[in-house]
């Protein structure tokens, strides 16, 4: 299911005074604090940064993986922070898809069945046909039955985005989709991101520490010890 | 039921990448050999308990001095049982200037409805199984009649005023009792001719036994009903009670293998609950991947119980099929030594091990399965996010629960399953303390050790947690295969001791005093070593501190049987060859009047040291102190005594002689030629009792052999499953080792260290637990002595060490010999 909207302008992510803060041995350590963001409907956002500012913590606060430690979101007008973990899968089921930096494939299941499984899990019938037609559209329909470990890097990031797509999102999280890939399939994997992307009218968050693909984007957020600049 | 495909799918899909074989395989052995086992003793059971009945001639026997009323015998008739009579009673058979005191067996027609009778003509080499006892007018008796009294088969002899056609030797019957003061030589005849001999009277000392057999619903509704009719000189007899050596090898046997049961079970479950851990473990990222796709903590439990109760019923199906052909391939094996019809199979047997399966599976892989709950999404991107384990507490609790449930469920022994828990909980506890402070005193030695060794002692201690999971693994395993054979090994031992290739099978009663030099000289002639000679004077106990003995007896007990008969009281100086004194002092040779009393009679009287015991001899009555209590092994086939006097204290009384001896089957001419000689003895030949024993025996033993297979089966898929838990992790060691110039000789090294560290400890606790639970077993279930046996603690950690070094090298073989790039690029 995904959010019916024609007002781009519409705000479908919301994010204030997000902070993250956590226990180690040497005290209390602030990953984040004072966040402030809206994302809109159908908008593409680069989150930049150096390691360790904070930017996989931001994505995944945004996509309930995590919980802040202050601060709220809000998803389409429903606050995350108010949700139970239970209540969070839900909303990652019908509203939001992933793309990793490693993947994160199932290494016992085909590429088809890796495709198919999101539709499994809400038990949508005919999911092996919505999943083939992902996989031809990102040029992998020969490949249905390999499994990941006899994929390349490039071929395993375009199941991974086909898996995304599958349950066609309204909101689209990418932590460092071409990190893993070199130069020429890092550019075909943005071309596809950002063509399903167009088709689907998905909003996209991408985490990067790519300049060129940032400017691919709507906007850009610099984060820096935390905090946005 | 969309989720219940998924979980079908997925267990497919997992299924084709063999992540599920080890696991698989560990459960099909937990109900391979639950239900081999299950099946077998079932049969077993049945068929020895009806090969029991055999002893008794029927499944069900009333004994009484009088006959049972017609409106009794009118019910078991409505129930459909089959019955038959008998009457047993003494009387003097007198022919050719001779006389001999016979024991008359009266049956009627149908008898024995369990077993057969085995007679023979003149020639003893022709023995033949007859189904039916003597028709009327006819005489079968012990060759010992013949040779008594000068006759041979075809003549008459006189029983009373009847006249009876000797027509076979009867050589065997199937319900002759071990009672060896009834036993004077057997005249069986029929029922019909009992009128006839004018031998019964009103007031005759009589005893008949009422067989039934029929259906178990039949039997019980009429034992019911007997249970109401009895009167207090009327007895429903008991195969535990009324032939006590075989009651008690049969209980044994049984305890053994319910036993071997649990033990194979147990050793299976350790392997299920490793190869789940590991399982589980491996699905972190596909539970994080899962949740980060949308499915909830509940959907993720079920998706994962789903996925191993499927798994587990196919597996237990698979474990159930071989296990039925596993028990038939054990009867075909045993087929020479078993009744040739074994009774059929109970569908329940069978069932039971599906049961067992699926309990054992979910007892031993649901808490780590459970950790799969608690995988944050938030692993996906930061992988170092381990679910906090499942309590250690539920996972240990769970398993003791299940074991505690099917000890229980095997033994129906609360005390027993109470005990071995609370054993078994401690010995864990103990066993954990002591491998953390190995480890600690390892981690140590870490530092002062070269390359060679170094990474072998880094593993065993960078997860403390895990090592001692391990080598509580690999000494539980030990110590139950170790049990498994050690109690086998005792239990034959035992019966060994108890029926050595000696074992007297001759009694010679009523000797007399001035017959004993010659008879000893006559028993060398025949190169016959008997056992010492006892004076027997027949007496009854009368009164306890005066007061009478029947206020101290409570019915049916051992008691009222023994004191409602003359018993044979004896003298001694010494104390009797396997009589133990448990309480009191043997008398003083040079003070009459004291005496040692059984142990069992003396509990079932309230007899305690120093009472005083009044005894009717003849028309004499005679006072005694106890000053001991004796324990005495009943099933030892040497004269044994309820009541043994201090020298001098009998000696005013008319006495006979008894004693035992071991006659070879060829050299049984022998016992005629001393019947003969001695025409007042009585010889008992009790080679056939013994020989029941044996076969039985040897039976069982073949069984229990077989079970052990199953222990060594399960124990060796332990640490197969085990060591293949800490795979990967090794995989991933070794290859960065390899990458930064590791030769592989260092890695084997290693490896070889850390093995035969892990199997050495893990050898010597797992001798330990054997030690300590074996004590309990043999001292609480068993009730045999446990004698430690100094040599484990020598043999078991040697190979102990060589298996678990062996079993881990050939396992991580491929930790070595594969390309470290292929390693990392899939870790």
């Amino acid at each position: 299911m995904s959010i019916q909207s024609d007002n781009l302008s519409e705000t479908i992510i919301c994010a204030k005074n997000l902070s993250k803060t956590v226990l180690t041995a040497n005290g209390s350590l602030t990953i984040l604090s004072d966040i402030h963001l809206n994302i809109n409907n159908g908008e593409s956002l680069a989150i930049m940064g150096t390691s360790g500012s904070g930017k996989t913590t931001l994505i995944s606060l945004l996509a309930g993986l995590d919980a802040p430690s202050s601060g709220t979101i809000k998803i389409d007008g429903q606050s995350l922070t108010t949700m139970n973990e239970d209540d969070k899968a839900r909303l990652r089921n019908q509203f939001i898809g992933f793309v990793f930096q490693n993947f994160q494939l199932l290494n016992n299941l085909t590429a088809l069945e890796n495709v198919m499984l999101p539709l499994e899990i809400i038990g949508q019938p005919h999911a092996k046909d919505q999943a083939l037609n992902f996989l031809e559209r990102v040029g992998l329909s020969h490949r249905c039955s390999h499994r990941p470990p006899q994929l390349s890097g490039g071929e395993q990031q375009r199941v991974a985005l086909a898996r995304a797509f599958v349950t066609q999102p309204s909101i689209l999280f990418a932590d460092e989709p071409t990190g893993n890939l070199d130069q020429k399939t890092g550019n075909t994997i943005i071309d596809l991101l950002f063509a399903l992307n167009e088709e689907n009218k998905t909003t996209l968050v991408l985490v990067t520490h790519d300049q060129l693909l940032a400017t691919l984007c709507n906007r850009t957020l610099m984060l820096e010890n935390g905090k946005t600049v | 039921m969309k989720l219940f495909l998924l979980a079908c799918r997925l267990l497919g899909r997992e299924g084709r990448s063999g992540e599920l074989t080890l696991l698989s395989f560990a459960l099909i052995i937990a109900v391979t050999s639950a239900t081999t086992i299950s099946l077998f003793t079932d049969r077993l059971e049945t068929t020895m308990a009806s090969q029991a009945s055999q002893f008794l001639a029927g499944d069900l026997v009333v004994s009484s001095p009088t006959t049972l009323s017609n409106d009794w015998l009118d019910v078991a008739k409505n129930l459909s049982l089959k019955q038959t009579m008998t009457a047993e009673f003494s009387s003097v058979l007198m022919e050719n200037d001779g006389f001999l005191l016979a024991s008359i067996k009266a049956v009627s027609d149908g008898y024995p409805l369990r077993g057969t009778l085995k007679t023979t003509d003149n020639n003893f080499n022709h023995e033949e199984n007859v189904a039916q006892g003597p028709q009327p007018g006819q005489a079968w008796v012990d060759n010992r009649i013949l040779t008594a009294l000068n006759l041979t088969l075809g003549q008459t002899i006189n029983v009373g005023e009847k006249k009876l056609i000797l027509s076979k030797i009867l050589t065997y019957e199937p319900d002759k009792r071990g009672n060896l003061y009834s036993l004077s030589p057997r005249l069986m005849m029929h029922t019909a001719n009992v009128s006839e001999t004018g031998i019964l009277k009103p007031g005759s000392h009589v005893h008949y036994y009422f067989q039934f057999t029929g259906h178990d619903d039949a039997l019980n509704s009429f034992k019911q009903f007997s249970k109401k009719r009895l009167n207090p000189s009327q007895r429903i007899m008991d195969i535990h009670v009324d032939r006590p050596e075989i009651g008690t090898a049969l209980n044994r046997v049984q305890k053994y293998l319910r036993l071997s049961s649990v033990i194979i079970i147990l050793i299976a479950g350790v392997a299920i609950a490793i190869t789940t851990k590991r399982y589980s473990e491996r699905h972190f990222n596909s539970a994080a991947i899962l949740r980060c796709l949308g499915c909830t903590q509940s959907q993720i439990v079920k998706l994962f119980i789903t996925q191993l109760i499927i798994l587990g019923f196919f597996a237990s199906f698979i474990g159930c099929l071989i296990g039925w052909v596993s028990h038939a391939g054990l009867f075909t094996l045993l087929k020479s030594l078993l009744p040739e019809t074994i009774a059929s199979a109970n569908p329940l047997a069978t069932l039971f091990g599906l049961i067992t399966g699926m309990v054992i599976l979910l007892g031993f892989a649901l808490p780590p399965l459970l950790q799969l709950k608690k995988v944050s999404p938030l692993r996906i991107l930061r992988r170092e996010l381990d679910p906090i384990p499942t309590q250690s507490g539920i996972v240990y609790g769970m398993a003791l629960l299940v074991i505690s449930g099917l000890i229980f469920t095997f033994t129906l022994d609360i005390k027993f399953t109470l005990l071995l828990t609370l054993i078994a909980s401690l010995g864990i506890a103990v066993l954990m303390g002591l491998i953390y402070t190995l480890l600690t005193g390892i981690k140590k030695l870490e530092s002062h050790v070269n390359l060679n060794i170094r990474f072998a002692l880094l593993s065993l201690v960078k997860n403390k947690k895990n090592t001692a999971a391990q080598i509580l693994a690999f000494s539980l395993t030990l110590m139950a295969m170790l049990l498994s054979f050690s109690v086998h090994q005792n239990l034959l031992n035992d019966w060994q001791t108890q029926l050595p290739k000696n074992t007297p099978n001759h009694f010679v009663l009523n000797l007399f005093e001035h017959q004993i030099n010659d008879f000893n000289a006559d028993l060398t002639t025949h190169k016959i070593t008997s056992q010492p000679l006892f004076p027997i004077v027949r007496g009854r106990l009368i009164k306890i501190n005066n007061q009478a003995v029947q206020k101290r007896v409570s019915k049916d007990s051992q008691g009222q049987r023994a004191i409602h008969r003359d018993l044979s009281l004896t003298w001694s100086e010494q104390l009797p060859d396997g009589n133990v004194i448990t309480t009191g002092n043997w008398h003083k040779r040079t003070r009459p009047f004291e005496v040692s009393i059984e142990q069992k009679l003396a509990s079932n009287l309230n007899i305690t040291i120093n009472d005083e015991l009044t005894f009717t001899i003849g028309h004499a009555n005679i006072n005694a102190t106890v000053t001991s209590i004796r324990q005495v092994n009943w099933d030892s086939m040497k004269p044994n005594f309820y009541f043994i006097f201090s020298p001098d204290s009998l000696t005013a009384f008319p006495k006979t002689f008894i004693t035992s001896f071991f006659l070879a089957p060829e050299n049984k001419t022998a016992l005629n030629k001393l019947a003969k000689k001695y025409p007042a003895i009585t010889i008992l030949e009790v080679d056939f009792i013994l020989n029941q024993l044996s076969v039985i025996l040897e039976q069982l033993t073949q069984a229990i052999n077989y079970l052990l297979i199953f222990a060594l089966i399960a124990g060796l898929l332990v640490l197969a499953a085990t060591i293949n838990a800490t795979l990967d992790e090794r995989l991933h060691q070794s290859a960065l080792l390899r990458t930064l110039g590791a030769n592989r000789s260092l890695l084997r090294k290693n490896h070889l260290f850390e093995f035969a560290s892990l199997g050495f400890f893990a050898s010597l606790f797992a001798v330990l637990l054997h030690d300590l639970t074996s004590f309990a077993l043999y001292h609480f279930i068993l009730k045999i002595t446990y004698t430690p046996n100094i040599l484990l603690w020598i043999v078991v950690p040697s190979i102990g060490t060589a298996i678990i070094t062996l079993t881990g090298l050939w396992n991580i073989r491929k930790v070595v010999n594969k390309s470290p790039l292929s390693i990392l690029r899939t870790h």
